[in-house]
């Protein structure tokens, strides 16, 4: 997770992929929030969200040993989390909508201003084209850079500029320039 | 937006906890796999990567809820099948529609075209995007109409899948089409059919209409060969109309009257498929008429009912100097304006009522100091940001706010749970609602709850607010099913409240509802005329809208204007806890009744004036002074405020020409005088029913640009409430069509908002803002 460091866990991670099962079990029960948090940012429904975190592990169990050490583990986990979500939203034949969003946030009794505001950019990053979605929850949402990015993503990392400047076209399109909430 | 704010929002974490139990199944789930993996790069000491769930990881349970692996792959492989199946239902239907039509055109044409062979001597047609069957008019059958009903229905049948629906809606073979997709289908007993037929059409009436457009447009595509084909085969018994693609207005007109053709039909027997085909598409043809709402994308198509009314006009003062108005504290039309603007669409005019919008909010009126006096009216004159020369006079009256401690009540809840009532934001948020509500009571208040559907029934006796266990046992017991017979129901509940009257606390009925009264007394005056009666014996009626499509605001605004209650729209949590927590005391305690405005403008200073909003609460001069005739109600701390444009005299911007034989006030000379207007207002206590007077002269020292006094006081909060009144009242005009606002647009609304956003406490006025943005995009 982003708040252990990286280190502690190289040796941990090393063992897993050559196959231990305890140093896997402790793995996957340190990753599982990360994982969660960034299937919850895809699709902002809970029960879902556990439904792909679940298919993810799964996922991660099978593919461990691939795993080469040549990118942030952390970066490799947000690619397989991506992807698990994207396939499970496909097999559904659904797409997520951000209808709990309003809930959550309504829960939190800080700000009701700045709350309300904060679930309809929610809300309309639920709308964006996926590929965008992804690119501007990878750099905005988890503070990668571009170049990152593009590694998480398998594209270039003039793409994921494009794609970022076009997300944020249409939010601002919507939500238009100046904004002086709060 | 900027770079930093959208950073902020996005890496922010809402994820709720995590679920211990999740995460448990997760990692055990791993686990086996991980071992799997494992065991099998032992034995082939290979790279095999198996693609498919282990067996290990089959072993370990997983609860019914979660929706495994293997339940999954199984899933997708039922849907293909049903998604098959659910084609085949979608052509069964509008087979049953065509056969209908064909019997009334049977005697016309000497050789109509049978179903088989329609399909047989098409060649090249792609079977799934056409219609099986043109027996008369092409549009009756518009290839887009189709698309959209079997997509929707497809949709339908995932859903009910994936809610582990008991029984799978399963269509009957047709003998219009066997084709390859539908041929896994078995026929299954007529009785699952029909009973899953409510469930599909309440999924239907969930959908948003938005989509539609989506998939008008490819399907449009496929209806050119198909028209070409239609031309060719010459098989067509009214080539007239065929090719000619008729709008989808009209179409719409089509299968709605063929509707009403066959609903007689559904009082027939039900009999084998075969011999006749209509007793069972009786029960779907409502959803079918949702399907076609959905494919036009017209907004006014739903049935939401409102009341129909004229927007104000300019009145000349010469000629009617008299302006007489009931007080509104409802807030429904803005929450149901929120949500038609949030799914989309801008709102019905009818259901824009301005002064809903305009009262929605909280403004900073000075509060009287008794309970003796219930409020004093506030004045403020401004230039109106929409017309030069125009003024507007604000007059605004805040209730007096009670002490908490000395409120008691005895509440009883009557709700819905008919068939309409279960969809999420129905039910469930009236459950979530009425918790919200308990938790603003007074322990020793009493709650009781009745329900009404097809039976109706008390599912709590009188209960004192304390025992909280108790009552949301009651509460989550509760499952919507059935017909809706509203009548009885209340009956019902005010005998309840009869039986538990406390002399000392508020007495009321709060009704949860979607509005739909179709069994039992389903006449309006009727209700009203029961209502009005216990009204007199001091039980208060408050009515809480939920729900969209078939909202019965007319119902609802009918009943609680006459029981002395507030009509609230709940459309989220967020709503549920404005109305019943926040301002639960006004909700609940009423300080005045029948609380009527009476203005008389002065000839001498005003030249002519137009109330703004208020259409439906207008009163006949002689109706103020008249305590039998019942006019709105406030509750503590409720604020009312009233908007009137006016011109003063002498202004150019005068808009009725004065009357050539009275014009002698201006040959006398009289000058302008300071004196606007003279304001009356008349309520009675909540106990007694004598009314009582409070009068006030509008004067030029109103104007908020004239009044140092004003200005040195309390000028900043009052105009900031002013300005954001304004933007509301701007903003509610130009949803109506703008008739007096000239070029005034949603930019200005919004510059005027923020103008007048003040500290807003909890975000409503923000949120307006947004909803103006909203309707900016949707008028585009």
């Amino acid at each position: 997770m982003p708040e252990t460091p990286e280190a502690e866990n190289k040796d941990l991670i090393s063992r897993a992929v050559r196959g231990d099962a305890d140093a896997f079990e402790c793995l996957v029960n340190d990753y599982y929030e990360v994982m969660f948090k960034m299937a919850y940012k895809w699709c902002a429904n809970q029960r879902d969200a556990e439904d792909i975190t679940q298919e993810a592990c799964i996922k991660l169990a099978r593919g461990i040993s691939g795993y080469k050490g040549s990118s942030k583990f952390t970066s490799w986990l947000y690619r397989l989390v991506i992807n698990t979500a994207k396939d499970w939203y496909k097999s559904q034949n659904r797409h997520p909508d951000g209808a709990e969003l309003i809930d959550t946030f309504a829960a939190e009794d800080t700000k009701p201003d700045e709350k309300i505001y904060a679930a309809q950019v929610w809300e309309q990053v639920h709308k964006l084209p996926e590929a965008e979605k992804e690119s501007l929850l990878l750099v905005m949402g988890q503070g990668l850079s571009h170049k990152e990015a593009a590694k998480i993503s398998g594209v270039k990392e003039s793409t994921i500029s494009w794609r970022i400047h076009e997300a944020r076209k249409k939010l601002q399109a919507i939500f238009g320039k100046e904004q002086n909430y709060g | 937006m900027d770079d930093k704010k959208l950073e902020e929002i996005l890496s922010k974490d809402h994820a709720p906890e995590i679920d211990v139990n999740a995460r448990k199944r997760a990692v055990n789930l791993a686990m086996s796999e991980f071992e799997t993996q494992k065991q099998k790069k032992n034995k082939n000491n290979s790279l095999n990567n198996f693609q498919g769930v282990s067996f290990l990881a089959r072993l370990i349970g997983i609860s019914n809820s979660k929706r495994g692996n293997e339940t999954m792959e199984q899933k997708t492989k039922t849907k293909f099948i049903y998604g098959g199946m659910a084609t085949a239902m979608a052509v069964v239907l509008v087979g049953g529609l065509s056969l209908t039509q064909l019997q009334d055109t049977v005697h016309r044409y000497d050789a109509p075209v049978p179903a088989g062979s329609a399909v047989t001597s098409a060649p090249g047609v792609n079977v799934k995007n056409s219609p099986t069957y043109i027996p008369v008019r092409e549009e009756q059958l518009s290839p887009a109409y189709i698309e959209a009903v079997e997509e929707q229905n497809e949709n339908n049948l995932d859903h009910a899948i994936r809610e582990g629906a008991s029984s799978i809606p399963v269509p009957i073979q047709t003998p219009a089409r066997v084709d390859a997709d539908a041929e896994g289908a078995k026929v299954n007993p007529l009785s699952d059919w029909t009973r899953q037929a409510g469930h599909v059409e309440r999924e239907m009436k969930a959908k948003p209409k938005a989509k539609a457009d989506k998939r008008l447009a490819p399907s449009e595509k496929d209806a050119a060969p198909l028209k070409k084909w239609s031309r060719e085969s010459g098989n067509s018994p009214a080539p007239e109309t065929v090719g000619s693609s008729a709008s989808l207005g009209e179409f719409k007109e089509e299968i709605a009257s063929t509707k009403k053709n066959m609903v007689p039909m559904a009082q027939e027997a039900r009999t084998p498929f075969g011999a006749v085909p209509h007793g069972r598409f009786a029960s779907e043809m409502v959803s079918l008429d949702d399907a076609v709402t959905m494919a036009t994308a017209y907004q006014d198509e739903g049935r939401d009912k409102f009341e129909d009314f004229e927007v104000n006009t300019f009145k000349s003062v010469a000629a009617e100097p008299v302006s007489t108005f009931s007080s509104d504290v409802d807030t429904a039309s803005y929450s149901f304006i929120r949500r038609q603007l949030n799914s989309g669409v801008l709102p019905q005019k009818d259901a824009v009522r301005i002064e809903e919008m305009v009262n929605y909010f909280n403004y900073d009126y000075p509060v009287p100091q008794s309970r003796a006096e219930p409020f004093k009216p506030t004045v403020t004159i401004t230039d109106s940001p929409w017309a030069e020369g125009r003024k507007l006079m604000h007059i605004g009256i805040k209730g007096y706010q009670l002490e908490k401690a000395e409120l008691r009540s005895n509440i009883v809840f009557l709700l819905d749970v008919s068939g309409s009532m279960n969809a999420p934001d129905k039910l469930p948020l009236v459950k979530n609602s009425m918790k919200m509500l308990l938790s603003s009571l007074h322990p020793d208040d009493t709650v009781s709850i009745v329900t009404y559907a097809g039976s109706t029934g008390v599912v709590l006796e009188p209960t004192k607010a304390s025992q909280h266990r108790k009552i949301m046992n009651a509460m989550n017991n509760l499952r919507a099913g059935g017909g809706t017979a509203g009548a009885a129901g209340i009956k019902l509940a005010y005998d309840m409240a009869e039986q538990n009257f406390d002399e000392h606390s508020v007495n009321r009925v709060i009704l949860a509802t979607d509005g739909d009264f179709n069994v039992g007394i389903t006449n309006r005056e009727e209700l009203q005329d029961f209502v009005e009666r216990k009204r007199d014996k001091g039980i208060f009626l408050s009515v809480l809208g939920f729900g969209q499509g078939n909202y019965n605001d007319h119902m609802m605004q009918t009943l609680a204007q006459n029981g002395n209650g507030v009509a609230a729209y709940i459309d989220n949590l967020n709503e549920a806890r404005k109305v019943l927590v926040q301002e639960a005391t006004s909700s609940l305690f009423p300080i005045a009744k029948d609380v009527k405005f009476q203005i008389e403008f002065n000839p001498t200073a005003v030249a002519e004036y137009r109330l703004i909003g208020y259409e439906t609460r207008h009163l006949n001069r002689e109706d103020f002074n008249n305590d039998k005739i019942d006019a709105g109600d406030m509750g503590a701390g409720h604020t009312v405020t009233a908007i009137y444009e006016f011109t003063p005299v002498g202004s150019e911007a005068v808009s009725v020409d004065a009357l050539r034989y009275t014009t002698n006030l201006k040959k006398k000379g009289v000058a302008p005088s300071d004196e606007y207007a003279f304001l009356k207002i008349r309520y009675k206590l909540p106990m007694e029913s004598k009314s009582k007077l409070i009068t006030r002269a509008i004067t030029a020292q109103d104007n908020v640009d004239k009044c140092p006094a004003l200005a040195k006081c309390q000028l900043p909060v009052l105009s900031v409430d002013t300005n954001f009144a304004t933007a509301v009242a701007a903003f509610g005009q130009i949803l109506k069509g703008g008739q007096y606002t000239g070029d005034f647009s949603y930019d200005d609304v919004i510059a005027l908002a923020r103008k007048g956003k003040g500290d807003d406490q909890f975000g409503y006025r923000a949120e307006f803002i947004n909803m103006v943005r909203l309707a900016k995009t949707h008028a585009r």
